[in-house]
């Protein structure tokens, strides 16, 4: 159970808030049992006066307000009003403590999760997907949340309430209690059980459901081949069969949900019965009254509900544990890349990082058995413009990623100014570094925020700048915002070309050592491209520069070009050696030529 | 008012066009009625039978008698059990069935609109109508109103039972009732608004989470670790706040409900204990009474939120109706006339087209032949129209001036199917299905058996690499075909086009994404394809062109240049000279 005493130390921030919640609840049912009890008195003492041959007054309102029945029923009334009273401001209590401080463990668990997903490497990333890793920082907290929330309270709730209705049972009647008890705990294993196939069918039905919409999301986008073939009703057989399914799935679960609340009704109903019937019995042989019989139906009415609620918690608590284990599996993974504790002391990072180095470095992706990367080495001094081409898979992203240590290497070293990279400071390190990765991320956010991503107190000249020199300014003057334009489900789509631009100004407002464009200019034209260019050779002279691309306009002005196969390099020089020798280079040049110019007709 | 008024017409009408689908099912809604009537009845009856068992026989000491009565209660139990558990799952499963028939005629309808639909609505926004849309008219279309209907009964039959044992004692009993009400539209008033609240600050915190997963890389490059982090508190404060005061509405409605339900009861006490002394009523009466006030809070929490659930689903089916009134613009004709002896010659007549009434003139004037057997290719620029007359010819649009004729035939007077027949596309995003090689290629049309698919193959070089895979021509394959190359794909692509044995090939740039290694492969495969057949080829790649019988030079919407490849290089100043120049060079290059 150590992952419950782990869970439970998130709350140890809110101790005295689970334990006012604790006491407010006891409280409250403390004060509930009082209400049964206070009918029956009433009742009871109604009889006696009854029975004493009571000849009060002769009109209702009299009797109510005026004479000494008149007291007892008020003084009564009164106790319940307040037992009630008293009841309800203690719930509202309990709410506000228990289920609050359950939304302030789920805040603090989620920042912590998240905090964790800023430290973990690319590492973590490449093994997990994207999906795994959103359910856990999700849907799983939800989970969790149960767990300090209505687990919680639900238990202390049937806990302090069966002690406190049983003991009033006993007192009243041992035999009426064991009866009225019998069905009880049917109720809660009904729960439960039941609890727990709906929950299993639900991930069924939600299976189906997504394929249903899988379905559906292919015929609609592949909708010309489709009606090209006159495969339309093929298709609508299909979908029809999955429909089929679903509805044949979600009628499995009606089914027992059709159970659910008439069985649950049912099983209660019978604790009355047996109470009616046996407390009946026991009235005939006079010891008990019917105001005992009045208090027990409310007494079991009262237990029903935790009971029942006691199998759901039950079923709550194990998924809430099961999520559990998912997060802390994140919260315990290596962080792995990190600054080491002892960083050798930097100076000004801008004047002395420049030259890179790879020393055999072979590298593979974490659950691969094939390096993608196999004992290279090659230098790059300060202020070098080179390049990296190669066919799709070849390793170069796999390369440059290992600069700003995404992921280290797993044999060899990469140097830059002749330090390993692994004994600088990981931050200095990366703010030496411009990159402008293959898949260009921009964020939810503004245009003007996305570029100045990087740095901090970035002022509007700063951006416009960057923006200017990624040829990107004029695209986003056209926008009505302009650079308060909103990116992303809330804003606007920017066409792959924007986008990479506005990745590269990203890049450049940092006004970095080292600029690694990874396929950066492959959605941009090539007279836009040629501006860029342009404008990198004159603003980032004595920078290093490492660019990958496939298009030989962009790379054949580079000081060195490196080919890359399959992970190794197979040809390196500038654009004209590499011509020179005939082999891969040349290959990929001649089809490109063509290529380019047709698409220019 | 007026507005309420038309509003309210809407919703009648709605419910009109939703009731169409549960209509083959109206006997069981009858049915369910009847059975939530009943068992309404029996769960209403039994505090009344419980006022009897007391006053009755346990006051006259009468062991049998109450006997009788609890076997009556126990009948009762029995009997609303049976009925509610029939009446849950019949109402589910007409609810189930009209879902299903109205699922289908929506995907159905989506299926057989244009293709600009397509273009303008995002996938997504079609999915969720066939979708999550209809699944928000499960409630309304299964329990929904027959458990309405059924909430109102149960008020009904417990107001009846108590005014037949003492009036006054359910007019004390009822007092409590606007109180119950004010509370119940104040809070769904107040929940409704801090659910919005929530919903909002769920999708923020979500899509927040989702982003930061994605772009984790772009945040460590950046070293903007902190900065997002605290961005995230933010967040995640606003999403906790959200909450928490969702849980103090909550916190302050049920006890608040609870407190009234107590405070009925108390009601009950006081007064009946009061006139039980004055004689009237009896302890019986009493014990009804309070098992009342209980029973009576049920349904009207119930109703409050059907309401609620009504409200929503009528929303969904305003959105899933005004799909389902778009006019399919492209109609078959009265009377399809039929081609006895296709051959495939294409006539396109001084065509124009443009894509909307106000939109930009696509296709100007455009006129050519292509006669059966010969090969006609398409050059030009992205926007130029080429895709546009490929898409005109398979009738996914129609023209508005001008006409197109397959075999001297109007394609307005041919059936869709029968037109569509004739030709067979091949697209430059390969479009692949999840499913086998197999289903890929055929379609789900089984008119082409295993042995036809593995013939084709056979011809375009496919069979090679098919074989190779687990599982050959079952090979299943992932998400658009994932785990193959682009030329593999491309393949598969053109088996299928071969399969379905065309009059007509269409290649719509289906060259261009595929890489040098199976250049060669996919070039011979097109060639072998186009042997015999009228071809209609959008692409890039020079030699498929150069061997064209004809040249279409198109520049925005116009047939600038057309003719041979030897015609065209000799026109002084030519689109094409220029394409041919080019080509020329880098054949120098490569020598």
């Amino acid at each position: 159970m150590g992952a419950l005493k782990r869970l439970n130390s998130y709350l140890s921030k809110y101790k005295w808030a689970v334990v006012l919640g604790t006491l407010f609840l006891t409280g409250a049912n403390f004060f509930l049992v009082w209400i049964p009890g206070l009918i029956r008195k009433t009742m009871d003492e109604v009889e006696a006066l009854k029975n004493a041959d009571y000849d009060g007054a002769d009109t209702l309102f009299s009797t109510l307000f005026s004479t000494e029945a008149g007291i007892i029923l008020a003084e009564n009334a009164g106790y319940l009003i307040g037992a009630v009273a008293l009841y309800g401001i203690l719930l509202f209590a309990t709410r506000q403590t228990l289920i609050v401080s359950s939304r302030k463990v789920e805040f603090d668990m989620r920042n912590e999760i998240l905090e964790k997903l800023m430290k973990l490497p690319q590492r973590f990333y490449a093994k997990y997907s994207s999906g795994e890793i959103y359910v856990r920082a999700t849907e799983d907290v939800n989970k969790v949340r149960e767990y300090y929330g209505p687990v919680i309270m639900y238990s202390i709730n049937t806990i302090t309430r069966a002690g406190f209705v049983i003991t009033m049972m006993y007192v009243v009647s041992k035999d009426l209690m064991i009866w009225a008890l019998i069905p009880l705990p049917f109720i809660s294993v009904f729960a439960y059980w039941i609890t727990g196939y709906i929950h299993k069918h639900s991930i069924i039905i939600q299976e189906q459901y997504s394929e249903l919409a899988g379905q559906a999301k292919e015929t609609f986008s592949s909708i010309r081949l489709i009606k090209a073939y006159n495969r339309l009703d093929n298709e609508q057989k299909k979908f029809e069969k999955m429909s089929e399914q679903y509805r044949k799935k979600k009628l499995r679960l009606d089914m027992i949900e059709s159970l659910f609340h008439p069985a649950l009704n049912f099983l209660i109903g019978i604790s009355l019965l047996i109470v009616i019937w046996k407390g009946g019995e026991m009235i005939i042989q006079g010891s008990l009254t019917v105001g005992n019989i009045a208090e027990f139906l409310i007494y079991v009415a009262y237990l029903t509900w935790p009971v029942a609620a006691l199998g759901y918690t039950t079923n709550r608590f194990q998924k809430s544990l099961a999520s559990w284990n998912r997060i802390e599996e994140v919260l315990d993974q290596p962080i792995e890349i990190e600054s080491l504790t002892t960083v050798q002391e930097q100076k000004d990072p801008k004047s002395t990082f420049g030259s890179i180095e790879f020393k055999n470095v072979s590298f593979k992706y974490p659950d691969t058995t094939e390096n993608v990367i196999k004992n290279v080495s090659f230098k790059i001094e300060k202020g070098q413009n080179i390049a990296i081409v190669g066919r799709t898979g070849s390793g170069k992203t796999s390369l440059v990623q290992l600069i700003p240590r995404l992921f280290d290497p797993n044999e060899g070293e990469v140097l830059i100014d002749g330090q390993n990279i692994k004994s600088l400071d990981l931050e200095q390190l990366r703010s030496a570094i411009g990159f402008v990765p293959q898949d260009t991320f921009l964020f939810s956010d503004t245009i003007g925020d996305n570029i100045s991503f990087g740095i901090e107190g970035a002022t509007t000249e700063m951006i416009e700048q960057a923006a200017e020199k990624a040829q990107v300014k004029e695209n986003i003057l056209d926008f009505e915002k302009k650079f308060e334009t909103m990116l992303g489900e809330r804003g606007i789509t920017l066409s792959g070309g924007q986008k990479q631009r506005t990745a590269i100004a990203r890049a450049l407002i940092k006004d970095p050592n080292i600029l690694i464009f990874d396929d950066s200019l492959s959605a941009v034209d090539t007279k836009t491209e040629e501006a860029i260019l342009k404008h990198l050779r004159q603003e980032l002279s004595g920078r290093t520069t490492i660019m990958i691309s496939h298009r030989i306009s962009t790379i054949k002005d580079a000081d060195v070009i490196y080919y890359l196969k399959d992970g190794e390099i197979v040809e390196s020089g500038n654009h004209q050696e590499l011509l020179a020798l005939e082999g891969h280079y040349t290959n990929m040049y001649n089809k490109q030529i063509l290529e380019q110019e047709l698409a220019e007709i | 008012m007026g507005k309420k008024e038309t509003k309210k017409a809407v919703d009648r009408k709605l419910i009109r066009r939703l009731y169409f689908y549960i209509r083959p099912y109206r006997w069981f809604v009858v049915l369910a009625i009847g059975l939530t009537l009943t068992a309404a009845f029996l769960g209403t009856v039994r505090p009344k039978l419980t006022q009897i068992a007391v006053d009755d026989y346990i006051a006259f000491n009468d062991l049998d008698g109450l006997l009788k009565i609890i076997g009556l209660l126990f009948l009762a139990q029995i009997g609303e059990f049976v009925l509610q558990v029939i009446n849950t799952y019949i109402t589910r499963w007409f609810g189930q069935g009209s879902l299903f028939s109205l699922r289908n005629a929506v995907f159905k309808k989506i299926q057989n609109l244009n293709i600009q639909f397509f273009d303008k609505n995002p996938i997504g926004k079609l999915i969720t109508r066939t979708t999550s849309d209809i699944e928000a008219l499960s409630e309304l279309l299964s329990d929904g109103v027959v458990a309405i209907i059924g909430d109102c009964f149960r008020i009904i039959f417990i107001l009846y039972f108590m005014f037949s044992m003492s009036w006054e004692l359910t007019l004390v009993t009822i007092a409590i009732l606007p109180a119950l009400f004010y509370a119940t539209f104040w809070f769904k008033g107040k929940v409704r608004i801090s659910f919005l609240e929530v919903r909002d600050q769920i999708a923020r915190l979500n899509s927040f989470v989702q982003e930061h997963i994605n772009g984790m890389d772009i945040v460590q490059l950046f070293n903007r670790e902190k900065k997002q982090q605290d961005k995230f508190k933010n967040i995640n404060a606003a999403h906790r706040k959200a909450h928490i005061e969702t849980i103090f509405y909550f916190s302050i409605f049920w006890p608040l409900v609870e407190m009234m339900a107590s405070f009925a009861m108390a009601l009950v006490v006081w007064y009946g204990g009061g006139r039980a002394l004055m004689g009237g009523v009896t302890f019986g009466v009493l014990l009804a009474f309070i098992q009342y006030a209980r029973q009576f809070f049920m349904p009207i929490r119930g109703l409050s939120e059907k309401f609620n659930t009504l409200q929503s689903a009528l929303a969904s089916s305003e959105r899933i109706f005004n799909v389902m009134d778009i006019e399919t613009e492209v109609q078959e004709p009265d009377e399809p006339k039929t081609i006895v002896d296709p051959k495939g010659e294409i006539t396109f007549e001084d065509v124009w087209f443009k894509y909307n009434e106000d939109g930009e003139q696509i296709l100007k004037d455009v006129s050519f032949t292509a006669k059966a057997g010969e090969t006609i290719a398409i050059v030009g620029a992205t926007g130029a129209g080429k895709t546009t007359i490929i898409n005109l010819l398979l009738r996914f649009y129609d023209i508005q001036k001008g006409s197109i004729k397959l075999d001297g035939v109007d394609i307005r007077d041919l059936s869709l199917n029968e037109l569509r027949s004739n030709f067979g596309l091949v697209l430059q995003d390969n479009a692949l299905f999840s499913g086998t090689i197999l289903e890929n290629i055929t379609l789900g049309n089984p008119d082409i058996s295993r042995e036809e698919v593995i013939e084709a193959a056979h011809k375009v070089e496919a069979h090679r690499f098919i074989e190779k895979l687990k599982g050959t021509y079952d090979y299943k394959l992932r998400e658009r075909g994932a785990s193959l190359s682009m030329g593999q794909k491309q393949l598969i692509c053109f088996v299928r086009a071969l399969v379905y044995n065309p009059q007509i090939l269409i290649l719509d740039e289906a060259t261009s994404s595929v890489d040098s290694e199976t250049e060669a492969l996919v070039t011979a495969a097109s060639d072998k394809m186009m042997k015999g057949r009228t071809s209609i080829v959008v692409a890039h790649r020079l030699s498929t062109i150069q061997g064209a019988d004809r040249i279409l030079v198109m520049h925005k919407g116009v047939i600038r240049e057309s003719g041979s490849h030897q015609e065209l290089i000799l026109q002084e100043n030519g689109l094409y000279k220029k394409l041919y120049e080019l080509q020329y060079k880098d054949q120098l290059v490569e020598g």
